[in-house]
């Protein structure tokens, strides 16, 4: 163990490159992530700050608290669906240009889902109340349909990989930066849902 | 270290051939909308950026003029109103932070030794959105509809009551837009920085300009996203009804405030940092020696970056929060000016140890520093909260952020100017005219923005059409309008500079300041690919240092020419080792395509024609997934086995 | 010292650089983000306990783990800097790089630990609900 320490705190080990040997691509879509993190977090920031700034009662008076059966459900399926690429890139980093067509299909229907739940969601909570009806409905809206247009713009994504991958010629064990690319941004709207799970869907109830 | 470094070509004849049959372009209209090169894109940002200087400047003419005596009736307020928020957003969205990342597209390939930037296409596209970003605010004014709330646009003031029209539509809209341009330049510097250095620039050998630049990139990828979310806010609050700043309904106008300080202070950093980084340029090549303290200045430039984020609420000193929360903010606004004087005391020593050079950029940089230090100095004194409650929103604070602004971002733009004309145009400039040029600018300046601190002092508003005429505020008032003549009359002398050296300035030889970096061991102009023969880093000076030297001439080797395609090299994050050879983009239609279709949708979301913004999306979509779609490849070369 | 750490060691020493380099930004962001969220929004609702704590323990429990975190990566800085202090020869440049981030990675804790102290300060003589 103390060997251990002593290697890892010595000079070679702390001088290790890292990161090292991403592409530029990478890079590109990680910082565009984490532009879009940060808008996220500014969004939800909001609505932390308005709902604290409002007082005893939230949401206001004439709003239920949301229930949690169909936010649950969304939750199981998104992120799940997240496996899918993953395994999918793993496959085509090998070759299996098959494991490239079926992972992104799985996820590409996953997503499809989850949009189509958000809309049965939408449907009822409209005759609850609108953006307009007040500072909640606003949040309400704009934070769950901002993240619904990203599942949108990353579901084009795959079905664009899925695409491209049908046409042969596209990807293999040499090129296959797209497809990691594309599964970043998915894992990032994967994991923002949980940030708006929780804040829209549990932290009322809290 | 003499003006002597042409470059020796490493590469032969054959190679250079087929390097400019792989990178050149011949002019056209074609090539001309087309083009992805970073030094034409670079130049691009620079001449555009001086366009909407020269606007937002003749804005502020105006408006001296206007204010130049009391009760004057040249501008009525709606006029007033809309120059001055123009002004302001123009100065500091359209040309400040435009203008400096044109240096850094032209700039920073070159010094780093790359032949272009990570992504050239998005570059382009960044061009093309930034110029219809800017014609679509500036295209207002003359229909009486621009922006006319203060470039800060708190609401209640900028809500749909208070402002009907399309005025802050405008605003909020143009702003989004821009902004795809500026994050998507960020990710570029930052991406180009860390993977294009020539092989053996270490973190440690990057020049500090690239540091600057590149700590701006990430201020901006944080910051942005909260003015861009408050300005879909405020669109959203307008347009269609929500509630987020209207405290009927639950929401509350603070929450804009606080937005908008968590990008706009920063956002003083990110027009003044990459500033910064041209002084740490410059300094080298006229006081002969390396800026002192090189890690220091990194600390420097990394600590401000960061703490920039940390003081946001000190301007909201006068809106009343709990005592203690102000607190963790002002012990953040009182330490950031220690790594500021650090950056100030480094160039001072680097003066005094080394052997000036009294050249034009020289004096704009000893300007920047003198008219700097006082906009500093009137800064500390808004961390007392006591002072800064007293002189909010008085023509002090007009003053401060002048001498800020002025002095951190155009006495540095306009010592770059002069530094790097040569190399971008190939010509040298007129050194008397440059030398006039600057007294006047530096006159103006003073004059025009130092009795701001007076009548500020006196009581006097900022942000007023006219004023009743007072014991000291008329004489002052004059003062400065004929301040601003004069320092108008200064820049002109710039641009006629610039114009002289264009079209009568003797030829530049390749190194004619015998700067330290790599972007003078090219030629003036540099040629479509920049380097004949990629360098091979050996130290932090590589212009001054003989090994680097050799490495583009005698030392060449055939796998640093890459003259089979369009191509450079990729090295490793942190210490530069070479990876890989990588193709790069030419030049294409589609970034201009895009950025069309952007401005479509957002005309199209301003005037309320809903189905065109969504053909509009859709057009955006379809250019950016054929922009992507991968390249139709043999199945050896991808390797694929099922 | 061995002299070819295995992976698992690179990764950890990878790590505790950027822990030395970063460490303290991150931890007075930390702090700031905590310490302004909870006093702001408890004052602003009307009451000086969250979930039961005192608010002037929450908030000191903000100013305290972070100035924790950041004497942390002080000395993690200060080792890097330590084992940098190679003479410098020939061409190894990963300790050159690995010897600035050590200098920034020293003045920066120091800075920000500052910053947190003087929080901490604040702390001591102002009521936390205090206009
Ligand atoms: C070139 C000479 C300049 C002159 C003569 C000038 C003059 C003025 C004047 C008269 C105002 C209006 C004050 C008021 O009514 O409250 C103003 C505001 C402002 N100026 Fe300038 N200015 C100049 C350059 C700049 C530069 C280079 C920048 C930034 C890079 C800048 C940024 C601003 C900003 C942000 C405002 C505030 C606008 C607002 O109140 O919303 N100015 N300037």
């Amino acid at each position: 163990m103390s060997g251990g320490v002593r290697a890892a705190t010595g000079t070679a080990a702390l001088t290790t490159e890292l990161p090292v040997g991403r592409s530029t691509g990478w890079w590109g879509m990680v910082m565009f992530v984490v532009t879009e993190a940060t808008l996220f977090a500014c969004l939800l920031g909001s609505y932390f700050y308005l709902r604290f700034q409002f007082g005893a009662q939230w949401p206001p008076p004439g709003i239920a608290p949301p229930t949690l059966l169909k936010p649950l459900v969304m939750t199981a399926v998104l992120l799940p669906s997240s496996l899918p690429v993953i395994w999918a890139e793993h496959g085509i980093r090998r070759g299996q240009r098959w494991r490239l067509r079926t992972g992104l299909a799985a996820t590409f229907l996953l997503g499809a889902t989850f949009l189509a739940l958000q809309a049965n969601e939408y449907a009822e909570k409209l005759r609850e109340f609108t953006l307009t009806t007040n500072a909640y409905g606003s949040l309400f809206y704009v934070i769950t349909g901002f993240h619904g247009l990203h599942v949108l713009v990353g579901l084009t994504m795959i079905g664009w990989l899925l695409a491209a991958s049908l046409r042969g010629g596209s990807f293999g064990a040499h090129r296959h930066d797209r497809v990691r690319n594309a599964a970043i941004y998915w894992h990032f709207v994967d994991l923002v849902w949980v940030a708006i799970l929780f804040t829209i869907y549990l932290s009322p109830r809290l | 270290m003499s003006t002597t470094a042409a470059p020796v070509p490493g590469a032969s004849r054959e190679q250079l051939d087929r390097l400019e049959e792989h990178w050149g372009e011949r002019p056209s209209l074609r090539a001309w909308l087309t083009t992805v090169d970073h030094k034409k894109i670079g130049r691009r940002y620079l001449v555009t950026a001086g366009l909407f200087f020269a606007l937002a400047g003749l804005s502020a003419l105006a408006m001296r003029t206007q204010l130049a005596r009391p009760e004057a009736g040249l501008l009525s307020p709606q006029e007033y109103n809309q120059l001055f928020t123009m002004h302001g957003t123009a100065m500091i969205f359209l040309f400040a932070t435009p203008m400096l990342f044109g240096f850094g597209n032209f700039l920073v390939p070159l010094l780093i030794g790359a032949r272009d930037m990570a992504f050239p296409k998005l570059n382009a596209l960044g061009y093309w959105i930034f110029l219809f970003a800017g014609l679509f605010m500036w295209a207002s004014l003359p229909f009486g509809a621009a922006p006319n709330a203060g470039w800060f646009a708190y609401v209640p003031l900028t809500g749909q009551q208070q402002t009907p029209g399309l005025h802050m539509d405008v605003y909020s809209l143009g702003l989004l837009f821009l902004g795809i341009a500026t994050a998507a330049g960020s990710i570029n510097f930052i991406v180009t920085a860390l993977k294009l250095r020539a092989p053996g620039m270490s973190l440690n050998r990057v020049p500090l300009f690239v540091w600057a630049i590149v700590a701006t990139g990430f201020m901006v990828i944080f910051a942005l996203p909260a003015l861009n979310l408050d300005n879909a806010m405020l669109f959203l609050d307008r347009r269609f009804g929500t509630h987020f700043f209207d405290p009927e309904a639950g929401g509350n106008v603070l929450l804009w405030q606080h937005l908008f300080w968590i990008f706009g202070h920063p956002d003083v950093y990110i027009i003044v940092m990459p500033a910064l980084g041209i002084v740490s340029a410059v300094l080298p090549a006229f006081t002969r020696r390396g800026v002192v303290g090189y890690v220091l200045v990194v600390f420097a430039i990394v600590a401000i970056s960061i703490i920039s984020f940390g003081v946001w609420v000190h301007h909201m000193f006068a809106t009343g929060l709990p005592r203690l929360s102000y607190s963790f903010f002002s012990a953040a606004s009182t330490i950031i000016t220690i790594p500021s004087g650090i950056q100030i005391f480094a160039w001072l020593a680097t003066m005094l140890l080394g052997r000036l050079v009294v050249r034009v950029p020289l004096l704009f940089v000893i300007g920047f520093i003198v008219t700097f230090v006082l906009g500093g100095f009137t800064g500390t004194m808004f961390a007392l909260t006591v002072f800064d409650q007293q002189v909010t929103d008085s023509y002090f604070v007009v003053a401060h952020f002048h001498y800020v602004l002025v002095g951190g971002a155009v006495f540095p733009i306009l010592a770059a100017v002069y530094y790097w004309l040569p190399k971008i145009t190939g010509r040298m400039y007129h050194e008397g005219l440059g030398r006039w040029a600057f007294w006047l600018v530096f006159a103006g300046m003073h004059v025009t923005f130092f009795p701001m601190h007076l009548y500020g002092l006196f009581g006097m508003p900022r942000r007023v059409y006219t004023y009743p005429s007072e014991p000291g505020w008329d004489a002052w008032n004059l003062v400065s309008t004929v301040g601003s003549y004069l320092l108008a009359v200064g820049l002109l002398l710039v641009l006629a500079g610039v114009v002289h050296a264009i079209r009568r300035g003797r030829p530049a030889p390749p190194d004619p300041w015998g700067g330290d970096t790599l972007e003078w061991s090219t030629d003036s102009p540099p040629k479509p690919y920049n380097f004949a023969v990629l360098p091979q880093v050996h130290s932090l000076h590589p212009t001054w240092d003989e090994s680097s030297r050799e490495s583009m001439g005698a030392g060449a080797e055939a796998d640093r020419v890459l003259a089979d395609g369009r191509r450079t090299l990729l090295t490793s994050e942190l210490d530069g080792r070479r990876e890989r050879v990588v193709e790069m983009p030419a030049s294409s239609w589609q970034p201009l395509l895009l950025a069309l279709a952007m401005l479509l949708f957002f005309t199209a979301m301003l005037f309320a024609w809903y189905p065109v913004a969504a053909v509009a999306a859709v057009a955006v979509a379809g250019t950016v997934a054929t922009w992507l779609w991968p390249p139709r490849r043999p199945e050896r070369e991808l390797g694929v086995s099922a | 010292m061995s002299a070819h750490p295995g992976p698992r060691a690179r990764l950890a020493g990878g790590l505790l650089f950027w822990y030395a380099v970063l460490g303290g930004a991150v931890a007075w962001a930390v702090h700031l983000l905590a310490g302004w969220g909870v006093d702001e929004l408890t004052c602003a609702s009307g009451s000086d306990h969250i979930g039961g704590v005192p608010l002037r323990a929450a908030v000191g429990a903000a100013v305290a783990l972070p100035a924790l975190a950041t004497v942390g990566a002080l000395l993690a800085a200060v080792l890097l800097w330590r084992r940098t202090h190679l003479p410098s020869e020939g061409e190894d440049r990963s300790v050159g790089r690995g010897r600035l981030l050590a200098v920034v990675g020293v003045w920066s804790n120091l800075l920000f630990l500052t910053i947190i102290v003087l929080g901490g300060v604040a702390l001591l003589v102002l009521p936390p609900c205090q206009r």
